[in-house]
């Protein structure tokens, strides 16, 4: 994979996903009864994602980055549109489950293909630039849905964070082609 | 090939949500809001004219507009707002105009809280007379609701207003007291915004003093005989309030009581005359949290007060510092669930019949999620038209913690319609600024004046200038 085109994917998803995070709040309001359920969605996403690493670790080298991600940006782009389905405190639980899941395949990947791209001798200066532009793009994306979401409605923005995910899977899997 | 079929299948999953969402998640919640809200909040400032007060009637009328008044909007069944309708928010509209330490008055604009009152009376040695426990509210709102609070001497709220302004249907501002339009002025006091707006308010006050704080610990059924003999036979005693337990170690069993007793030496009233801010939210706001989840919870709070209440017997506190209870603990937050109060107020001599029966009733029903009941006195008094202490009675306010979905309401309506039979049962009657879960019956036995009040609304406001839900609700 080239490593342009990867930071190009990375700025994308994280993107749809830093659109969804901040305001993700919003919605559990609209279907959680207490702060004590926020602390239980937000801690079951970070428990499967530990429970995930190991597995994912593992299926990483053999599998190859590119699936991985493309599992990732597709799960992602369905996962979302049950979002805004979303109306028991048991259907955010078990969407943050999934979210912990897909998420740490994303962070995994991303960790593995920079350790295979990045040269050694100029690795920080070359993450640097990684992070630069990636969050430049969550930057965008965040203060972007702020808008959306007083215009449209909290649901609009799983939609289009969806659809922008779609559109990095379509990413993920041409690249895939390409090199076949 | 592989994309373009995941695209497909994606697409459809998109449409599919998008469906779902539109048809069925979408339309109740705002169908909901539309309904209640009224389509404009008028702000009326401090510094208004009587004439520009005056113009917002003429307005109304020319326009046929109808109007509703609101103050901190803490009445649960929809007293301040009606639909389509015009809010008037009177919130601003609250400057302290005089403060007269010679008469002991003070006069008052309506949209002021009976705290701001207490900042301008306090550095001349004064205290209100009655007054709502909490001090957050509105004078105009505390009025319409005929509320009471902690005093056992001064009788009702509706004694200590010596005068009022009022701008009534037809936009006139006229003089109400018990000697002048006192039909009007009866009918005001807890007529729940329905007449007109109340402008300004004289009250009558007495003398800041110290008190010293007397707690005790008792089953219910020695309650009266130790409330009758030992808090209203001691002329000392000058305020009173009780909780029985919801714990269920104790349910409806326990007792706990504290009074306020004029200090011997009142000498230091100095010292204790700065008013206290609200202090340790986060303890309280911890307990009722754990009271909400489940009987544990419930069991630990109750130990907490009680202990609390040990705690500050003998302590010694100004008059108006006891008038400003906590409040800002019981605020509460979710999306779900909400918490209502209920009121009931019952014949002292039937008290100790009254309190297994409504223990039967919340046993009946697991579910109810009752959090506090609190317990304060209120004397005969029959000066509104719409007057709840028919006798001497004790008045059970509960805090009750319920689901917001249809079903839920449809649970709390039905006990609360059974409580209220039982306290209908003993001569009692139950307090109307509440969510409208009685029924118009119950409303007729438990306030032999309905009728009148409803025509004493049809006399003063024939055009229904003013309206509310809660006139909807209960019209004949």
């Amino acid at each position: 994979m080239n490593y342009k085109r990867f930071i190009y994917y990375q700025g994308i998803v994280g993107m749809a996903s830093s659109m969804i995070f901040p305001f993700y709040i919003l919605l559990i309001r609209n279907v959680g009864d207490s702060y004590a359920q926020f602390g239980w969605a937000y801690g079951l996403f970070a428990l499967t994602a530990a429970l995930c690493y190991p597995i994912i670790g593992k299926y990483a080298d053999r599998v190859g980055d590119k699936s991985l991600l493309a599992i990732y940006s597709w799960g992602m782009a369905i996962l979302l549109l049950f979002f805004p389905l979303a109306s028991e405190v048991w259907h955010v639980y078990v969407l943050q489950v999934l979210m912990g899941i897909l998420g740490a395949v994303q962070k995994n990947s991303e960790k593995t293909i920079l350790a295979r791209y990045v040269t050694k001798e100029i690795a920080g200066a070359q993450i640097g630039r990684y992070h630069v532009w990636t969050s430049v793009a969550a930057a965008i994306a965040v203060i972007a849905t702020g808008y959306l979401v007083d215009f449209l409605t909290i649901a609009s923005i799983f939609y289009v964070a969806s659809l922008i995910f779609a559109g990095s899977g379509i990413i993920v899997l041409k690249l895939q082609t390409i090199k076949q | 090939m592989k994309t373009a079929w995941l695209a497909l299948v994606y697409v459809i999953i998109f449409g599919l949500s998008v469906y779902v969402y539109v048809t069925q998640l979408n339309r109740p919640d705002n169908d909901l809001h539309q309904r209640l809200l009224p389509v404009e909040i008028k702000k009326v400032t401090s510094g208004m004219t009587d004439y520009a007060l005056q113009k917002i009637v003429y307005d109304a009328k020319n326009n046929g507009d109808v109007l509703s008044i609101a103050g901190m909007q803490h009445s649960q069944g929809g007293q301040t707002v009606y639909p389509n309708g015009l809010m008037i928010d009177m919130k601003p509209y609250n400057q302290v105009l005089e403060v007269n330490s010679q008469a002991k008055t003070v006069t008052v604009q309506s949209g002021a809280t009976w705290a701001d009152i207490q900042e301008a009376i306090n550095p001349y040695g004064l205290s209100l007379k009655v007054s709502q426990s909490q001090n957050i509210f509105t004078v105009g709102g505390s009025l319409s609701v005929n509320a009471h609070g902690l005093d056992i001497r001064h009788g009702g709220i509706t004694d200590t207003v010596l005068s009022m302004r009022f701008l009534n249907a037809d936009g006139d501002i006229i003089q109400l007291s018990a000697s002048e339009n006192n039909e009007l002025f009866y009918a005001v006091l807890g007529g729940y915004g329905l007449f007109g707006i109340i402008l300004d308010v004289t009250f009558q006050l007495t003398d800041d003093e110290l008190l010293e704080t007397e707690t005790a610990s008792m089953s219910y059924s020695e309650y009266p005989a130790y409330f009758t003999k030992q808090v209203k036979g001691n002329p000392h005693a000058k305020m009173h309030l009780a909780r029985i337990s919801i714990a269920p170690d104790s349910f409806m069993e326990d007792m706990y009581t504290i009074t306020y007793k004029s200090a011997h030496d009142q000498s230091e009233l100095a010292s204790y005359q700065k008013l206290k801010t609200e202090n340790l939210v986060a303890v309280p706001k911890f307990f009722l949290g754990l009271s909400r989840i489940n009987d544990a919870g419930k069991d630990s709070f109750w130990n907490a007060q009680k202990v609390y209440t040990q705690q500050i017997n003998g302590n010694l506190v100004s008059r108006n510092n006891v008038m400003r209870s906590d409040s800002e603990f019981m605020e509460y937050d979710n999306s779900r669930k909400t918490e209502i109060l209920q009121e009931y107020f019952v014949p002292v001599d039937q008290f100790e019949h009254y309190i297994p029966e409504l223990k039967k009733v919340l046993e009946d029903h697991p579910d109810f999620n009752l959090l506090n009941v609190t317990i304060r006195y209120v004397e005969q008094n029959e000066n509104a038209v719409l007057s709840y202490a028919k006798e001497d009675m004790f008045s059970l306010v509960l805090l009750i913690n319920q689901g917001t979905d249809e079903k839920s309401v449809q649970a709390t309506q039905d006990v609360v319609r059974e409580m209220i039979d039982v306290t209908l049962a003993h001569d009692g009657s139950y307090y109307l600024p509440y969510f409208g879960y009685p029924t118009k019956k119950q409303m007729q036995i438990a306030y032999p004046k309905t009728e009148e009040f409803f025509e004493l609304k049809e006399r003063f406001d024939p055009e229904h200038r003013f309206m509310n839900l809660f006139y909807e609700e209960y019209q004949p």
